[in-house]
């Protein structure tokens, strides 16, 4: 028994979901409006969004790389669906054209990743400009209103299912799916040993530069089809639309314990991490603490996620590195 | 045959390994042991000359298709990736399937089933993070199993073993060999060679030098093929009288690397550190210069006792140090000649608080001239250079400081020889003009022909100390490698 506990506490994703628990629990009893139905919808439809991005992210952050354009990418997506739906394009059009914009970028990320070796950080920096700057010359003024969003998109936006939001329920089954991808097939494992020790995944024979590519494609795939949950979020779309939410999701995943080091991690962390955000922001709101502060608290929260991960491994006993007969 | 650049790095390179046995691959540092091993691993491939495995042509150049053909490398300090279970990184890369998933729980008992066949207890789902190097080759060893690979290559893996993770890898490598492997053992400890190898090859110079039976090979006829070659005049060392007592090092040391370590070394002098490799030269130097902390004893420099794990009081009190790995530790790889030159003397090149940019590429142009380093640009970067330049802009950084007692770590590992007999020329002369010199090296020759004194250490202790005169190959490897007890 207790050893099964410890176990269980030795999951990355355990203490982050506890300590989501906990804030939902003294949330609860201080004001306890926070545990009614519209408590539990206002969290999952907020944070559905980040969510699926933070599942997107980990397959790249598992790498030891980033991607900072998926905020960019989920704008432009979400524009160019309600753009193409309003000019009379059919559903699976606009949702492909999202698709194709999403993997674009990704390939372009990733050729410049895997391919030219230039860090991810800079490529993926460069291009959230570029992607939003060619987003915002095309939209212009712009605005999608919620009679050119596709019907079905907003109908996902606007109902529940079991009492929990459609868009929720999106980001569930993602994590769930891309969960399983990461534990049980071999090109996915191959991006944790990637991760946690680049140089030698060569050496064993992984493609090193082909999955890279793979993962930044991934990445953007999901982004740019997110542009429909993000449009379906709000009903309408413009030039600013997912401005600033690629910060959101590398915060979501790091407290969800993906470690921004590599080769640890899982979707589950990431969405866990993501709700956890969200939950603290609207329970600080709840009980009355300013806006600002509660950005603060955000930030603490990141800082006491990357202090435990290195006091934790920081632990391990270090490697005797020679001998002495004496 | 395989060279670099046209540097020949094997020429004459034989081995021939029977299944069943365990065969010591031995030579000095630079003998090409490392390069053959990695033309194995297929790291690296011959630019002439074959490789016959099992009686078919073993297809050189990928690292992946050596695994397949059945050869596994473990080199001294393994690469796990620390993150994943040691079942998977037994099977990284090609885990059992079932259908498209990953098997896990085939993956996990196959690796204990590995591990238990080894003799150790290792549970297969923890990480690998924090484990000891001992147990991290017993994973690469496993891995090599799960190959089943037919030639195991162990490159110096005592070296950080402690004697019972050394006993308990001798009998791992026996278990291997009594089913059928070929096992490789590179050591440089004569005394684990023949506890352990049936059959022992010598290399030198790139080349094979002898073969045989360890027990036809006596210790003075192996010490004899390893060293081989006469030691020539080739680097023009200076006679110089010594003067005062510059450094005095008393009964220094530090837990678990090196203790009672007491030696002085006079102006004028050059006293080579020599040793295997992981012997603790390169700890005792740190110590000494201050970059890490010495537990006992004490440093005196000119007559002035410095602290311990102080560096900036040593480079004030006149000492400077060139480490071993220039590239990590000496220089500042993408900034220019001139930055690089004069980054130590910094503040004698201020006015103001400003730095003045003329000075700063003075000195670097003095002491390019002086080192007659070979630069297209002063401002180019370092990492434009080659080893060997590279080499001298890290000698001038710290010839700029005019330290009293300058210590050299490995100064000519990886350049040339035109550029070897330079550093040595230009070392030789500091010290005619007064400069205490300490000096760590790996290769026998450098020690021989530079030294005014060979101390000589084996497993963090000082166990020799021989005059110019009296410092004869036999006589350094032996104390180096433990074969004749001394002192």
């Amino acid at each position: 028994m207790i050893s099964g506990i410890q176990k269980l506490l030795k999951v990355r994703e355990v203490p982050v979901f506890l300590a989501l628990v906990l804030v939902i629990l003294i949330t609860g009893f201080a004001n306890p409006r926070f545990f009614s139905i519209s408590g539990v919808q206002d969290i999952t439809l907020g944070v559905a969004v980040i969510a699926i991005l933070a599942v997107a992210q980990t397959f790249v952050i598992v790498m030891r790389h980033i991607d900072l354009s998926v905020g960019s990418t989920i704008g432009f997506s979400a524009f160019l669906i309600g753009y193409q739906s309003s000019h009379g394009a059919p559903l699976w059009w606009c949702l492909l054209s999202g698709l194709l914009l999403g993997v674009g970028v990704g390939a372009l990320n990733g050729f410049l990743v895997a391919y030219l070796q230039l860090p991810s950080l800079v490529v993926t920096l460069s291009s959230l400009y570029l992607v939003r700057g060619t987003f915002n010359e095309i939209a212009g003024g712009t605005t999608i209103t919620n009679t050119d969003v596709p019907k079905f998109i907003s109908f996902l936006g606007r109902n529940y299912l079991l009492g929990i939001p459609y868009l929720f329920w999106i980001a569930f089954v993602l994590m769930i799916a891309a969960g399983l991808v990461m534990r049980h097939l071999g090109w996915a494992r191959d991006l944790y040993a990637i991760g946690s020790n680049p140089a030698a995944s060569g050496l064993v024979g992984i493609p090193v530069a082909r999955r890279t590519f793979t993962a930044f494609v991934i990445t953007g795939a999901i982004a740019g089809l997110a542009g429909a949950v993000l449009l379906a979020r709000f009903n309408t779309a413009a030039a600013n639309s997912g401005t600033g939410l690629e910060l959101n999701v590398v915060a979501a995943c790091v407290v969800g314990g993906v470690a921004i080091a590599g080769g640890l991690g899982t979707p589950y962390g990431a969405v866990i991490g993501a709700v956890l955000l969200q939950a603290i922001t609207l329970a600080l709101g709840a009980l009355g603490v300013p806006q600002f502060w509660q950005q603060a608290v955000n930030g603490i929260l990141l800082i006491s996620a990357i202090s435990l991960d290195r006091y934790l491994s920081s632990r391990v006993k270090p490697t005797q590195i020679m001998r002495i007969n004496a | 045959m395989k060279s670099f650049g046209g540097v020949k790095a094997l020429q004459g390179a034989s081995l021939v390994l029977n299944a069943g046995e365990i065969h010591a691959l031995m030579g000095e540092n630079g003998a090409g042991k490392s390069t053959l091993l990695k033309t194995l691993a297929g790291v690296h491939k011959a630019d002439s000359g074959k490789i016959t495995l099992q009686g078919s042509d073993f297809v050189q150049g990928s690292t992946k298709l050596a695994r397949e053909q059945g050869i596994a490398v473990i080199y001294q300090e393994p690469s796990l990736f620390p993150d994943l279970s040691l079942a998977e990184n037994v099977f990284v890369g090609r885990q059992p399937r079932k259908g498209s998933r990953i098997d896990w729980t085939l993956m996990e008992t196959e690796s204990e089933k590995l591990f238990k066949q080894l003799g150790v207890s290792l549970s297969p789902n923890t990480r690998a993070r924090g484990l000891s190097i001992a147990d991290q080759q017993i994973v690469e060893i496993a891995k090599a199993l799960s190959i089943n690979a037919k030639v195991i290559v162990m490159d110096e893996p005592t070296a950080a073993l402690s004697s019972k993770e050394v006993e308990r890898l001798f009998t791992v490598a026996r278990n291997l060999r009594d089913n059928g492997c070929a096992v490789v053992f590179v050591s440089h400890r004569l005394d684990e060679v023949y506890a352990l190898c049936d059959r022992i090859t010598v290399m030198r110079d790139g080349a094979t030098v002898g073969s045989g039976l360890t027990k036809e090979l006596t210790e003075p006829a192996l010490i004899k093929l390893m060293v081989g070659r006469e030691i020539s005049e080739l680097f023009p060392k200076i006679e110089v009288k010594p003067g005062e007592v510059v450094l005095s090092v008393q009964n220094l040391g530090r837990e678990g690397q090196f203790k009672d370590i007491t030696f002085n070394v006079r102006a004028g002098e050059i006293v080579a550190l020599s040793g295997l490799v992981g012997a603790g030269r390169s700890e005792v130097v740190r110590a000494i210069f201050g970059i890490d902390k010495f537990d006992e004893g004490e440093v005196v420099l000119n007559g002035t006792r410095l602290p311990s794990g102080n560096s900036a009081v040593a480079m004030k009190a006149g000492m400077a140090l060139v480490p071993e790995d220039r590239r990590l530790q000496g220089l500042f790889m993408s900034a220019s000649i001139a930055k690089n030159s004069a980054i130590t003397v910094l503040n004698r090149l201020t006015r103001g608080g400003l730095l003045r940019a003329a000075s700063e590429i003075r000195t670097a142009e003095t002491w390019g001239k002086t080192l007659q380093l070979k630069y297209a640009d002063i401002h180019d970067s370092v990492d434009r250079l080659s080893g060997g330049n590279q080499q001298k802009v890290v000698l001038a950084k710290w010839l700029a400081t005019e330290p009293k007692l300058l210590i050299v770590d490995e100064p000519t590992r990886g350049i040339d020889v035109g550029t070897k007999a330079e550093v040595h020329r230009l070392l030789s002369q500091e010290a005619a003009r007064g400069m205490a010199i300490i000096m760590v090296s790996s290769e026998l020759p450098e020690v021989l022909g530079m030294a005014d004194r060979v101390l000589v250490m084996r497993e963090g202790l000082l166990v020799g100390e021989y005059s110019r005169d009296k410092a004869t190959p036999e006589a350094v490897i032996s104390t180096a490698t433990g074969s004749i007890k001394t002192l």
